[in-house]
């Protein structure tokens, strides 16, 4: 079970492998190939310039003529900037919030695998956090965690002082808990496709063996939902990494130091700041951060048909 | 055969159920709440509302330029996506259809695009868009159609993934079928299999469309006062809160609600084929 259910269903198209395809044909590829080097290649070619350049408001109109400073922006952010805490701020809640999504969304597989009355709402309910726009769930979050909001209120009433979430420390637990919510059900949902590829003759198995649920979840269905459960978790941080909508919505320009995430240095630095060199440079070690999960994403998912993928 | 099948005890089953419902249901629910409650009642944490009122739907259209935003939205996502499942069809068919030398390397870059950063692109693409401005004499930066073009770039490699997905699923017995009756490849993409992969390519439309309204860094720099779509409109106002005596949370639930009203029928609409759209890219 690589990326979605019947993935085994279809024989592979057996056509002549190495034929080339007739010219017009491939000709058909050129409108989005055009349109996606124009907006991604070219943009890339031109953040790695500027990240060389001294680029600030007064070289920005001349901006190819800026005055070349090689890895001077790469030496300043990493030693003279916060982007090193951006880091740790942005890897570490995207890896707590997948742990905490993790669970949830394996549950949530668990309760609405088997058929029952009532189902398929439930199953658009489970939906609802991801399918909201990363604005609308930063909006809502915004106005519950006020100081003093309804999240505070119930809290006050089970005892708790909740204090600030929106600012300070406790803003990188609302960070986290805000990105769990939002991301659980990308889990559910690829936990869910593998639990509905498991062989019916499986569970006869195990019923046969006599396991009690118990037994039969820890060592026949959990097994069988690692390599969904896998690429979901490398989809979660990597969307969460990037994650630039949640968090400026949720905590506003400039955020507070705790939340500070990397795509929102990066975005303040250039224009709140006005230093596009210097942001152009963060934004490359982005990309060199996430390079990992990625490779790691695209190795998993299915490529092609079954047997040629590794 | 239940009872074989069966992975949890009936209590736990319930009970879990009703634990992620609440997970999802609580906030949900309270900004259902809220949007018919005070501005004053919804600052001060109130859950239930004293008084329902309507009124935050009424008055959010004139406290914040929201109908133009969502028009804006609405014109620019919506562009996007027919534009994006037009193109993704052809690609993908080529892709799926023919082998041709570097075509697991364009399927991996289909994928691996979707997860640059934002954040990288946006700074070049301002520039380019500057540039090409200012030496062309045609505006660029705040207009709908620079924004358009930016979603395409970026949607164009999902959706094309999303068609792949789909075609290669397509029995292969009718493209052959169609091609020994002497049907040409133009002919086979339009009388076969583009009518037989509407479901795929409303998914495509659907994901690209989702990627304008959803998006907030590059509208936040790339539209002015007059183009801003909803995502901006909404962020702008909550960010215009700060320090004011009486934050209008009820209407900024009430906009966020509206905002949201129309991707949540999309999805309610179409999802069963955004699910497996989903299941299959695995990238929202």
């Amino acid at each position: 079970m690589r990326a979605g259910p019947g993935w085994l269903a279809r024989p592979p198209p057996r056509r002549r492998r190495g034929a080339t395809a007739g010219g017009a044909a491939v000709w058909l590829l050129a409108p989005g190939g055009l349109l996606t080097l124009t907006v991604i290649v070219v943009p890339f070619v031109v953040a790695l310039v500027m990240s060389l350049l001294d680029l600030d408001q007064y070289t920005f109109r001349q901006w190819l003529s800026a005055p070349f400073v090689g890895a001077g922006n790469y030496v300043e952010a990493v030693g003279r900037t916060s982007l090193p805490h951006a880091i740790w701020v942005s890897g570490s809640a995207a890896v707590i919030a997948t742990l905490l999504a993790l669970p949830l969304g394996v549950a949530a597989a668990l309760t609405t695998h088997l058929p029952f009355r009532g189902r398929s709402l439930v199953r658009s309910l489970y939906l609802i956090p991801y399918v909201l726009p990363a604005f609308v769930v930063g909006t809502i979050w915004r106005i519950i965690l006020q100081p003093d909001g309804v999240a505070n209120q119930g809290l006050a009433t089970l005892g708790i002082a909740g204090g600030l979430w929106l600012n300070g420390p406790k803003s990188y637990l609302a960070l986290i808990v805000v990105q769990a919510w939002s991301g659980w059900p990308l889990v559910y949902l690829l936990a869910l496709a593998g639990l509905q590829g498991i062989d019916d003759s499986l569970h006869e198995a195990a019923a046969l063996d006599g396991a009690q649920w118990r037994a039969k979840l820890r060592h026949v269905i959990l097994p069988l939902l690692r390599p969904p459960v896998a690429l979901a978790a490398i989809i979660s941080l990597l969307h969460m990494v990037n994650s630039f909508t949640l968090p400026f919505v949720l905590f506003g320009v400039p955020s507070p130091h705790d939340v500070e995430v990397l795509p929102v240095l990066t975005y303040v630095e250039s224009f709140q700041n006005l230093r596009f060199g210097l942001s152009a440079a963060m934004a490359v070690i982005s990309l060199v951060l996430i390079l990992v999960p990625l490779l790691v994403y695209l190795r998993t998912v299915r490529l092609d048909e079954p047997e040629a993928t590794a | 055969m239940n009872s074989v099948l069966r992975l949890l005890p009936r209590p736990l089953q319930i009970g879990l159920t009703v634990f992620l419902l609440t997970i999802v249901g609580a906030p949900v629910g309270y900004v259902f709440l809220a949007s018919v409650n005070t501005d004053l009642a919804v600052a001060a944490g109130e859950f239930w509302p004293e008084r329902v009122s309507v009124g935050n739907y009424v008055r959010i259209w004139s406290t914040v330029p929201l109908g133009r935003g969502l028009a804006n939205s609405l014109l620019v996502a919506g562009t996007v996506a027919v534009t994006c499942a037009a193109v993704a069809v052809f690609s993908a068919y080529v892709l799926v259809r023919h082998r041709f030398r570097g075509r697991r390397t364009v399927l991996r870059a289909l994928l691996g695009m979707q997860s640059i950063p934002g954040t990288l692109l946006l700074l070049p693409v301002f520039v380019l868009f500057a540039t090409i401005g200012s030496s062309l004499g045609v505006p660029t930066i705040g207009t709908r159609w620079s924004l358009v073009v930016t979603y395409l770039t970026f949607g164009l490699p999902f959706s094309t993934w999303i068609m792949v997905t789909y075609l290669r699923e397509l029995p292969g017995e009718l493209i052959e079928a169609a091609r020994v009756d002497g049907a040409g490849s133009w002919q086979i993409l339009l009388r076969v299999v583009i009518p037989l992969s509407w479901p795929g390519l409303v998914v495509a439309a659907i994901f690209a469309f989702l990627l304008g309204w959803n998006d907030v860094l590059f509208a936040s720099v790339m539209t002015d006062v007059d183009t801003r779509t909803a995502a901006v409109v909404l962020q702008v106002f909550g960010a215009a809160q700060e320090g004011g005596a009486i934050p209008p949370y009820g209407q900024m639930m009430a906009a966020a609600l509206v905002c949201a009203a129309p991707v949540v029928a999309l999805y309610l609409a179409f999802q069963r084929y955004i699910v497996s759209g989903l299941t299959a890219g695995g990238v929202k």
